[in-house]
């Protein structure tokens, strides 16, 4: 070891600021980029879902559902794109989906039932994905979800 | 109240997370004294060529005046990088929607907030800030505010080393504390998170035309990358406003246990690597239990309410129990992310989030928490040694006057910068002019901010309302201050180990299960008798007032 030399050399503090800027802020982000884009890309690019080869939302996101024949998503949560609803939150809404639809509560309960997300062991409460619920309507009811289909 | 099976759920993610830890403990202990290690076939050339165009010396050993003031002088220069790549915004490349630079003062309390590991956010990140500012302003400071932590307290406990003659070389601890722990580290915990659903990639956003026929703006980025930093380096600052409630984040209930435990590892390893270096394992446990017993006190309080399973503020997929969890685990391990609304919360969890960024060392900020225990463990000395008529003695070297001098100022430092910036808030008229009112709601909020700031921790109220002069300009100084002067005090503190005289084993045993008691009590006392007066204006009044309706 060379003796203790209290000096400051500025040197090597702007140069490892640079090559920190250099790994850190760019090198890193760009590998993992370039990991993501070529074996992840669905979840690198946001989980977009496709409905007849076109966008129409991602899995991750709350789309504004408004009209009555659809499930609709919270507007109160932290994030505001919260995009799951509970499960009792499914069934409180199969009136009205019944109501403009037409589609049995057996069967729009059953739907819900079918698509419930596991949840982590025991914590929080059974729920399901707004918009994968709402595109399992439009594929199992073509004559009613027809205008929707593209 | 929860039940029994989550209790043991609890016991099992810290469990699992504290095992780890200790695992990977003797890895980094080795790091730092340069022992060879498989990587240096791979690793080796890197440094070298780094350490060479940088005209680094590895050899050149310092003082802790030197190591402090060259990892300062380094932060400084990297917040100076990341302030101009702000305001220059507009200007720089990979800004797909167009965002202007920011004001300088925005500017300002950001990079200080991010360059020493603070991560307060007073803008959202996806309506502010472009690809290339996410990359090299925040996710940049994000790596070098960790791996500057994890050297300060590695250097802290050099000084303790029997034997030892230094603090070491900074240059070289920053630049094997990136490439030999933080590289494989992030790289392992970005693809996780990856696979578990968050994006990474450089367009900001994807239009979609969604079912009704609306059209829909997703915004993507590279938040992976964010993700795995602003977790294991106790960052927090989140790429989007609503930070780890948002699905980006934190997509599922695995992600948000994955994102429990890395915020966690580090800190809980850095424990275990002060008992690894200093030679007596046995060392580590008043600060591992100290650490944990305050930790279960801060989730038994957390949990004392009934938890609702959903509410407004609460994500679905992560429901009430998980955001009260990770609620308590953000402010213990000072990391400051958020996945649920703070605004909705109960104020026994509120309380129970002051608490942690009271203590900072529960486990605290990686590398600083471990440093702030030893500090209560020498307060804790000192004032047994008081009691029982001995002369005080830690790791067998005296603890004189002027040690006690210096942790009591370092203890001191953090009311000081929370409370007056607090009153001041108020007397200038500065919370009323962000509709933040005088009542105890109101006050925690405040409170809460200057708390955060001076913890280093990141989580607030405010968010994006906090853009004002005089928020950004208050918050900076106290988090620059609350970073960088325990930082020194604390240094000095254990430069001045090296040399001394080393004792027998006459003294009080520091590594008994009744030590770790006396230590638990005497943090309780000292940060209740600091802070309760504070804390009953605040979020102890809004409980007694039944304002209880969040979760």
């Amino acid at each position: 070891m060379t003796e203790n030399k209290e000096k400051i050399s500025f040197k090597p503090i702007i140069g490892l600021a640079l090559v920190s800027l250099l790994i850190c802020g760019l090198l890193f982000p760009l590998v993992v980029t370039g990991i993501a884009q070529v074996f992840f890309p669905y979840q690198g690019n946001g989980e977009i879902v496709q409905l007849n080869g076109k966008p129409v939302g991602s899995n991750l996101i709350a789309q504004n559902f408004t009209m009555p024949f659809f499930f609709h998503a919270r507007n109160d949560s932290a994030s505001g794109v919260d995009p799951d609803i509970t499960l009792k939150d499914a069934y409180s809404q199969i009136t009205q989906i019944n109501n403009a639809t037409g589609i049995s509560s057996a069967a729009l309960t059953n739907i819900a039932e079918q698509n419930q997300e596991g949840t982590f062991w025991v914590f929080g409460t059974p729920y399901v994905n707004v918009l994968r619920v709402n595109l399992v309507l439009i594929k199992d009811y073509p004559s009613v979800y027809g205008n929707f289909s593209g | 109240m929860i039940d029994a099976i989550q209790a043991i759920s609890v016991i099992l993610i810290l469990g699992i997370t504290i095992l780890i830890a200790k695992l990977i403990a003797p890895y980094i202990a080795r790091v730092y004294n340069r022992a060879p290690s498989r990587l240096d076939k791979i690793v080796n050339p890197v440094e070298n060529f780094i350490y060479k165009i940088c005209s680094i010396d590895p050899s050149h050993s310092m003082g802790w005046k030197q190591y402090f003031l060259v990892g300062l002088l380094l932060n400084v220069a990297q917040m100076v990088i990341a302030f101009l790549i702000l305001i220059f915004q507009g200007n720089l490349p990979l800004n797909p929607l167009g965002f202007h630079g920011l004001s300088w003062d925005l500017s300002l309390n950001t990079v200080i907030s991010f360059g020493t590991n603070t991560n307060l956010q007073h803008y959202n990140g996806e309506a502010t800030l472009s690809i290339f500012s996410q990359m090299t302003a925040i996710q940049f400071l994000q790596w070098t505010s960790a791996a500057t932590g994890i050297c300060m307290g590695i250097a802290f406990i050099r000084g303790f080393i029997v034997g030892s003659k230094n603090m070491g070389n900074f240059h070289v601890d920053f630049v094997r504390t990136i490439t030999r722990i933080l590289l494989p580290m992030c790289l392992t915990a970005s693809v996780v998170f990856i696979v578990m659903g968050v994006p990474q990639t450089l367009n900001a956003s994807t239009t979609v035309t969604t079912l009704q026929g609306t059209t829909q703006s997703i915004l993507v980025g590279p938040v992976a990358s964010l993700d795995s930093i602003m977790q294991l380096g106790t960052n927090g600052g989140g790429f989007y406003g609503a930070n780890a409630a948002y699905p980006f984040m934190n997509p599922s209930p695995y992600s948000n246990v994955f994102m429990i435990a890395l915020m966690l590892l580090l800190p809980t390893a850095l424990i275990f690597v002060f008992g690894d270096l200093l030679g007596k394992k046995r060392e580590a446990r008043p600060l591992l239990w100290g650490a944990y017993i305050l930790f279960g006190i801060n989730l038994a309080i957390a949990f004392a309410p009934t938890i609702p399973l959903i509410a407004p503020g609460i994500e679905t997929r992560i429901g009430g129990f998980m955001s009260s969890f990770y609620t308590v685990a953000t402010t213990a391990a000072t990391t400051g992310s958020v996945n649920s609304a703070l605004s909705g919360m109960h104020p026994l969890t509120i309380t129970s989030g002051f608490l942690g960024m009271f203590i900072q060392s529960i486990p605290g900020g990686k590398g600083i928490g471990m440093m702030y225990m030893v500090m209560y463990i020498i307060i804790t000395v000192f004032i047994v040694g008081l009691m029982s008529g001995r002369t005080p003695e830690y790791l067998g070297i005296k603890i004189t006057g002027r040690d006690v001098k210096l942790v009591m100022v370092s203890f001191l430092i953090h009311p000081i910068i929370i409370l007056v910036p607090t009153v001041i808030a108020y007397a200038s008229g500065a919370a009323s002019a962000i509709g933040v009112g005088g009542n105890s709601v109101g006050y925690t909020q405040i409170f809460y901010e200057f708390t955060s700031a001076a913890a280093n921790n990141g989580s607030d109220f405010l968010g994006a309302s906090g853009n004002t002069p005089f928020f950004n300009i208050a918050t900076a100084i106290v988090i620059f201050i609350g970073r960088f002067a325990p930082l020194a005090i604390l240094l000095a503190l254990s430069g001045s180990m090296i040399g001394r005289k080393r004792g027998g084993t006459s003294g009080l045993k520091t590594d008994s299960p009744i030590f770790t008691i006396v230590l638990v009590a005497s943090i309780i006392i000292l940060v209740v008798l600091t802070f309760f007066p504070f804390l009953a204006l605040g979020p102890i009044s809004s409980f007694f007032r039944g304002l209880t309706n969040g979760f």
